[in-house]
């Protein structure tokens, strides 16, 4: 069992130590452990990740301290920096290695190990050590040294033939969702992987291999690619923002938005069938013929659709979705970030958290870290690091280094 | 690095779940646990089966192995006081709790969070609610696509002025799917380190919200509404998706330097409207960007999708054939990964004990993470109600006969 003297359980995970050398395709995983509580140390090139190079930045002024992309994957985690390109830099990250319980990295896949500090390498002087290496098609198979941001992992996972218009060209999530499905998986192995290590009896560290395009493939299950190609011998495709064959079943423009409703059981029909009713006074809606469930309403969906948009534009959104919600049918908003950052229900159940930035421009603002509420654990809130901010804590405070050795590393540009 | 040791335990060997509820985002975390070692007890009645069964409607149950493998499943009908008392029975030897109904509904059955920590003081409990368990939303109604309206993602997805951009799934059910094992296995951490328990809420609407990305804080700090860009990209050109031989064929190019550039226009074999000037620098790429782009279309549709996908890649170009049901069933790749494996099902039929359906055969995706030196099975396939011995018997220790009593009482049922 680890010592952490100074863990009492405030934070959901222990202060395990974790080295982060991904880069944006990957940074979620490390966000996630360190929001939870894991010290996680962000190692950056003495330039800096690339991803400070990205914007937005406040007022588009281009700043490295600054890119609100970088910002958001790295909160909670701590910066020193150290060029991986140097035998040098190579020597001291082996002595951080020697102490750390995970490395997440999202490299090619021969990166790490042609330059001598690939798992195998370090292992040797830490038997624990958990390494996590995420990667767009994995680090085994046909494709391991293909390469491929967002726009080709959604595409390779089959992701992007189910998003969009029917008849027009797949379309990409625009949150670049491909960077959290990997990460995800290779945080739930990473934490599995350190419960054996510490509490299985002989528990012993190992290397995780994650595939971007496969954590991708099993967020649409419910679409079964592979089994409805074995099945009917038919591809899944895109239905657009509106279902052709549950009706309604999509997003809807009222007065200031759109409203997304879903109606499916009979019951439900009977209940939007009655309130439109109420509202417009077309007795189209009580047809007999549109009653029933699920598909059923398939071949009348131009009259459907168009007695929906009629009653609809009598509604703002907000109106729509309380009173949808209280006649106990699936009516949402469709959401503008403007619309989250003011939503009651995420205020009142602790999701965003006020983080406050050092420096003027940013100010304090709110970041998504409360996925779980509890009673008992809280996340934790400081902004993203500065690059190299905990050099001297890290080198010399943790590491041992002297101050002389510090400053020639400094001084040869490798720190 | 990627044999797991045989040897070796399963990482969570020793943990034991209670998995109650239904549909996509509690499953997926008990497949997760389960192949990871735990044993996952899932609590199902023959009297309401999972709705996900028969969606897709074509499916029949044919989907349901890659939401439950790795399970032990059983089944009990917890309205009944007997299958209650057995239901807190099976909490008293368990590790963790998590479920998906909503807070009346437990009440009503008396399956509350109290009683369960009155049952077992150190569980880990995992509420996993639709928009929330407190606060004003906490009595609606929401599901899976719709989600994604609500967490803000399609009004980040498509064009300006295109209405919101959908995807055909269940959005982020999958993201709390994932999330909850995560925050499952840290909760045992904690608990092995400092004695504590935790009762972790986890919610569907938040988890789409928390992956939103830097567009959450472009608006606090600019004022900006997330940009939407359809496939192209403020800092990379070409960067789209572009149509290849075939009925609904595309792959997706994207190129983020000058010199993925050169590459990709030797690749198409130099053609003179690509070796003009303008296109030397990103910046000249971005700005002749409709240019840029039906050039490239008109060189792109005459090829098979997945051979130009492996010439680009063999040149160093970034690219992604838009892969469909069939490419993934038969990709050598997936295959070399052993991703995609065989595996039976029962065909759902209502009103029909469970037991008693045919079987067929089906295909699951495997987890995807690999690790060295745990096993992470494929797992056996239990139908619902085939564990009702084991558990019952092995575990509870209850006689044969009783099994067999209330299973004609409908208790276990």
């Amino acid at each position: 069992m680890p010592r952490f003297d100074e863990y009492t359980g405030e934070h959901l995970i222990p202060p395990y130590r974790v080295l982060d050398l991904t880069d944006r395709r990957a940074a979620f995983c490390g966000r996630l452990l360190a929001d939870y509580g894991a010290d996680v140390v962000k190692v950056e090139p003495p330039s800096g990740d690339p991803s400070r190079g990205l914007g937005p930045y406040p007022g588009d002024v281009a700043d490295a301290e600054r890119s609100l992309d970088f910002l958001f994957y790295n909160t909670n985690k701590r910066s020193i920096t150290l060029d991986l390109e140097t035998e040098a830099g190579r020597g001291v990250f082996r002595r951080l290695a020697a102490d750390a319980d995970v490395i997440i990295e999202s490299y090619d896949r021969h990166f790490l190990g042609d330059r001598g500090i690939g798992y195998d390498d370090l292992r040797g002087d830490n038997p624990g050590l958990v390494m996590a290496s995420v990667t767009p098609f994995g680090s085994t198979g046909e494709w391991a040294d293909y390469s491929g941001d967002d726009l080709v992992v959604m595409a390779a996972s089959g992701y992007m033939q189910i998003t969009g218009e029917p008849d027009e060209p797949p379309v990409r999530q625009g949150n670049e969702h491909s960077h959290y499905p990997g990460a995800q998986y290779a945080a739930v192995g990473i934490l599995a992987a350190l419960y054996y290590r510490d509490f299985a009896d002989g528990g012993v560290g190992q290397h995780i291999d994650v595939s971007s395009q496969e954590a991708l493939i099993t967020y649409y299950t419910d679409a079964h690619p592979a089994l409805l190609w074995r099945k009917l011998g038919q591809n899944v495709t895109r239905v657009g923002t509106n279902s052709t064959l549950v009706i309604p079943l999509g997003a809807y423009p009222c007065k200031d938005g759109w409203i997304a409703a879903g109606v499916i059981t009979p019951r439900e029909w009977d209940a939007l069938a009655e309130w439109i009713h109420e509202v417009t006074g077309n007795d189209e809606v009580l047809n007999e013929a549109y009653r029933g469930g699920n598909q059923d309403r398939a071949e009348h969906i131009d009259i459907i659709t168009a007695l929906f948009l009629e009653f609809a534009e009598n509604f703002t959104v907000q109106e729509m979705f309380h009173e949808g919600q209280r006649r106990n049918l699936v009516f949402l908003p469709v959401n503008e970030v403007a619309d989250l950052l003011a939503d009651p229900q995420l205020a009142e159940s602790g999701f965003w958290y006020d983080i406050e930035h050092e420096e003027g421009s940013i100010g304090t603002i709110k970041y998504p870290l409360g996925i779980f509420h509890s009673e008992e654990v809280s996340a934790r809130r400081r902004p993203a690091p500065a690059l190299g901010a905990d050099n001297m804590a890290v080198y010399q405070g943790e590491l041992g280094m002297t101050a002389d050795e510090l400053a020639t590393l400094r001084g040869d540009g490798i720190i | 690095m990627t044999s797991a040791n045989i040897e070796a335990p399963a990482a969570l060997a020793g943990i034991r779940v209670v998995e109650f509820g239904p549909y996509v985002a509690l499953p997926l975390t008990g497949r997760i646990l389960g192949s990871l070692g735990a044993e996952v007890i899932k609590v199902e009645t023959n009297k309401v089966l999972d709705e996900m069964s028969f969606i897709p409607a074509w499916s029949r149950g044919a989907g349901q192995p890659e939401y439950q493998r790795g399970k032990r499943r059983i089944t009990l009908d917890v309205r009944t006081e007997a299958g209650r008392d057995l239901m807190l029975e099976m909490v008293r030897i368990s590790d963790v709790f998590m479920t998906n109904f909503r807070r009346n509904v437990l009440d009503r059955w008396r399956i509350d969070f109290p009683e369960i920590r009155k049952q077992r003081p150190d569980a880990i409990i995992m509420w996993q609610t639709g928009l929330g368990g407190h606060g004003p939303y906490y009595t609606y109604k929401s599901f899976g696509i719709l989600v994604q309206h609500l967490s803000g993602v399609s009004l980040m997805t498509g064009l300006p002025d295109e209405p919101p951009g959908v995807v055909n799934t269940s959005y982020s059910d999958y993201h709390t799917g994932v999330f909850q094992p995560a925050g499952i296995i840290a909760a045992l951490m904690r608990r092995n380190l400092t004695g504590k328990t935790a009762t972790l809420e986890s919610s569907i609407f938040k988890s789409g919200v928390a992956t939103g990305g830097p567009a959450l804080l472009d608006y606090q700090v600019n004022g900006r509404d997330p940009q939407r860009r359809g496939n192209r990209d403020e800092w990379a050109a070409p960067h789209n998706v572009y149509p290849c031989a075939g009925e609904d064929r595309y792959i997706a190019i994207a190129v983020s330097d000058d010199e993925q550039w050169v590459r990709l226009r030797k690749a198409m074999g130099d053609p003179e409207w690509a070796v003009a000037a303008e296109y030397e620098t990103r910046l000249g790429r971005r700005r002749n960007e409709d240019a840029l782009d039906a050039g490239i279309a008109e060189w792109s549709r005459q090829h098979d999708p997945q051979a130009l996908m492996e010439k680009l890649q063999a040149a160093g170009v970034p690219a992604g054939m838009v892969s469909q049901g069939r490419d993934l069933n038969e990709n050598a790749h997936l295959k070399s990964r052993e991703f995609y494996q065989d595996t039976q099902y029962w065909e759902a039929e209502r009103g029909v004990k469970a037991t008693e359906w045919t079987e067929g055969e089906s295909v699951s995706w495997s987890i995807p993470a690999k690790m060295s030196e745990t096993p992470i099975p494929f797992g056996k396939y239990s139908n619902i109600g085939e564990d009702n011995a084991y558990v019952f018997g092995q575990l509870l220790g209850m006689p044969d006969g009783e099994i067999e009593r209330l299973e004609e009482a409908g208790v276990i049922y």
